[in-house]
């Protein structure tokens, strides 16, 4: 099951641009650009694992928004541009789970996104890539069914890659996530790891190796 | 040290000094007079005594006379002379005192002989202490048949020179009261005159501290009145000032805000898609479709600057010139004819034969701004869509019959950034810097704007110059 996530956000740019990313991370993503029109719509449809609200809204703003978010038990986050502490604290007093101030950079809103299902209890586990599940509670990957043993350190590294699927993730945001900020040493351990995982999981041509980036988990 | 207490310390010693002396001088007078008296007095006292003492033995006895009578003649006559103190000496030795206290003790006896004929009779003065009393003694030599005797009269002044000192304290006790007297009053009067110098004291202190509404209530008619009055004149002054000084600063703070705020969504959505082309694998059209994204958001900021840039620069001089209202429209309608074609508007105009006194270029950018203000007002579906520009006797007019504005709108549509509908501005590519713009211009002129809208009939904006004369340049 993907999460599915509601974004009401009014300038199309910015809207298109975090669909965009939400849904090759593996989102369901629905699009609002009018409060009024998000608010009636949730009659019909309010299975959202969570909510991205920008404040400043035609219709109805998001702070009038949340209390029908509230209504339907859907955690919110809210993306603005207002930049004041009283909206700030406002927002988050009311209940929303986190406040992401315009301009943000989308990884540091996909982690915030990450947190919050994790906090509500509705993000999911399991992450697919192909015929290979990984259970991130359970800890264990199968493939077409089998399970397949991996090392701890190349789990780490896999559940990162299926994170920020379609998304290149750098060689240092790899070391830090899974040895640790404060690592030094050689960092060839990393494409020992990432040789094992094409090997075993039989992802060769899935986990892309960008020169002098990182990799990128692609499905698309 | 406060000014009162000061006053009054100064006061005093100043009295105190010139009074004490001048006391002494007066009182050192009269001492000396009264001496002066007291001398005079025994002198001719004595003069008296001598002369009719001598002459009274000198016709009593003769050389005949033996001693004994010669001596009990001496001393009848002197005592029925001596009615008051007197001593009569020969050779060092006292003959006859009338005095209680024993005249041995203060008589200078040794001298009692002439030294020469030309020394009798004169008289000599000294004075003397003895047994707590003052004695002043005249005495002078007389012959009495070739014999000389000493007569001695003694005033006790004992009495002069106690008065004295009583009238001293009694004065000393006066002056010290009357000075504390005096001095408390003046601090008194000090202290209350000085007390609206304290009030004024007190609210500069809150005045320095932030407290401008704060004023002086000091009624008084003096020179401290007045000061008090100029005082809160100076006061109010400030306060208005540091009103408008803070109302500016708010005014550019919340623009700056704007600004800032205006730029974070263009900015953001450039941010995304730039991200999203870096790190994610897209689809031809998804790229295409994020760096047409990112062109458009780049062109509303270059836009949104142009017209910051423009908004902020105005302050700088404008140049008027005469301008008929014929070539304005003119050009007015030149610069808008791309705009009344896409929003398929129709642009009327009408002007007398008159001339305005403008920066043109400015003036045309203000008409260009309120067009196409007013060619947005028309909802996509409305039929009647015409805008009529107008310009007669000074005053330059666009009028459409659009949607309108709000009447609690309308106070506001001239802030930077203000937007009736946010949402609908945005689809029409508004800054929300337009009317500011406007505004700026008109200001720049000292013309006035006016607005007259009501929602559904259509506003109506009027420029309104003012019926200024033409500089003559010759």
């Amino acid at each position: 099951m993907k999460n599915r996530i509601l974004l009401v956000e009014d300038d199309g740019s910015i809207a298109s641009a975090v669909k965009l990313n939400l849904q090759v991370a593996g989102y369901d993503c629905v699009v609002f650009d009018d409060g009024k029109k998000a608010a009636e719509a949730l009659t019909d449809d309010h299975a959202y694992d969570l909510a991205l609200l920008d404040i400043m809204l035609p219709g109805i703003d998001g702070f009038e928004l949340f209390s029908y978010m509230e209504r339907y038990n859907i955690p919110v986050i809210y993306m603005t541009a207002k930049t004041d502490s009283e909206s700030e604290i406002k927002g988050l007093r009311d209940g929303a789970e986190d406040y992401v101030v315009k301009p943000f950079d989308i990884l540091t809103l996909m982690v915030r996104i990450e947190k919050a299902l994790r906090r509500t209890g509705r993000l999911n586990t399991v992450y697919r890539i192909r015929d290979v599940a990984v259970n991130s509670e359970t800890r264990t990957v199968t493939k077409a069914g089998e399970v397949i043993y991996l090392q701890p350190l190349e789990f780490d590294v896999l559940l990162l890659l299926l994170k920020y699927k379609n998304m290149t993730v750098t060689r240092e945001q790899l070391m830090a996530e899974v040895w640790g900020y404060d690592y030094v040493g050689e960092t060839r351990v990393l494409d020992i790891k990432i040789f094992n995982l094409r090997k075993k999981l039989d992802l060769g041509d899935a986990i892309k190796t960008l020169p002098k980036l990182g990799y990128r988990l692609e499905d698309r | 040290m406060q000014l009162w207490k000061k006053a009054a310390l100064v006061c005093v010693s100043v009295l105190l000094v010139v009074i004490s002396s001048c006391a002494s001088i007066l009182l050192l007078y009269t001492q000396r007079t009264v001496l002066d008296l007291s001398r005079d007095q025994a002198k001719a006292k004595q003069l008296n005594l001598a002369a009719s003492f001598s002459e009274l033995t000198n016709y009593y006895i003769t050389d005949k006379d033996s001693e004994t009578v010669k001596e009990s003649l001496l001393y009848y006559s002197f005592s029925r002379f001596s009615d008051d103190a007197a001593v009569l000496v020969k050779d060092g030795e006292i003959l006859y005192s009338n005095m209680r206290i024993d005249p041995a003790k203060y008589l200078p006896l040794q001298n009692s002989l002439p030294e020469d004929e030309t020394t009798i009779g004169e008289q000599r003065l000294c004075e003397a202490k003895t047994d707590g009393h003052d004695l002043l003694i005249v005495g002078s030599i007389v012959r009495i048949h070739k014999e000389y005797y000493c007569v001695y009269v003694v005033e006790d002044i004992t009495d002069v020179h106690q008065s004295i000192l009583i009238l001293m304290c009694r004065f000393v006790i006066i002056c010290l009261v009357g000075i504390m007297l005096g001095a408390f009053v003046l601090a008194f009067l000090l202290h209350y005159g000085a007390k609206p110098l304290a009030t004024l004291s007190s609210v500069s202190k809150r005045i320095a501290s932030g407290e401008y509404d704060v004023r002086a209530d000091v009624n008084t008619k003096d020179e401290i009145g007045t000061l008090a009055a100029d005082f809160n004149t100076m006061a109010q002054a400030v306060q208005v000032h540091i009103a408008e000084l803070s109302e500016t600063a708010e005014r550019q703070r919340l623009f700056i805000g704007s600004v800032a705020h205006e730029f974070k969504t263009p900015l953001t959505a450039i941010l995304l898609h730039t991200r999203l082309l870096q790190n994610v694998n897209m689809t031809d059209q998804e790229k295409h479709d994020s760096l047409s994204h990112i062109e458009k958001q780049c062109t509303w900021l270059e836009s949104l600057t142009q017209k910051l840039l423009k908004t902020i620069t105005l302050k700088q001089e404008i140049i008027k010139e005469r301008i008929t209202a014929e070539e304005l429209i003119n050009r007015v309608q030149a610069s808008t004819q791309q705009i009344m074609v896409t929003r398929n508007t129709q642009l009327k105009t009408s002007c007398d034969d008159s001339s305005v006194f403008v920066d043109g270029d400015l003036m045309q950018s203000l008409l260009v701004n309120l067009v196409d203000n007013a060619s947005k007002a028309y909802d996509p579906d409305s039929t009647n869509r015409s805008i009529l520009l107008a310009i007669s006797n000074n005053i330059l007019e666009v009028r459409d019959t659009g949607r309108g504005i709000p009447a609690d709108a309308i106070d506001r549509i001239f802030e930077p950034f203000y937007m009736v509908d946010k949402s609908r501005s945005k689809k029409t590519g508004s800054s929300g810097l337009g009317l500011a713009l406007v505004k700026q211009i008109a200001d720049a002129h000292d013309a006035h704007l006016e607005v007259n809208s009501a929602p559904g009939i259509g506003t109506t904006v009027r420029v309104i110059l003012p019926k200024q004369k033409e500089r003559n340049n010759n």
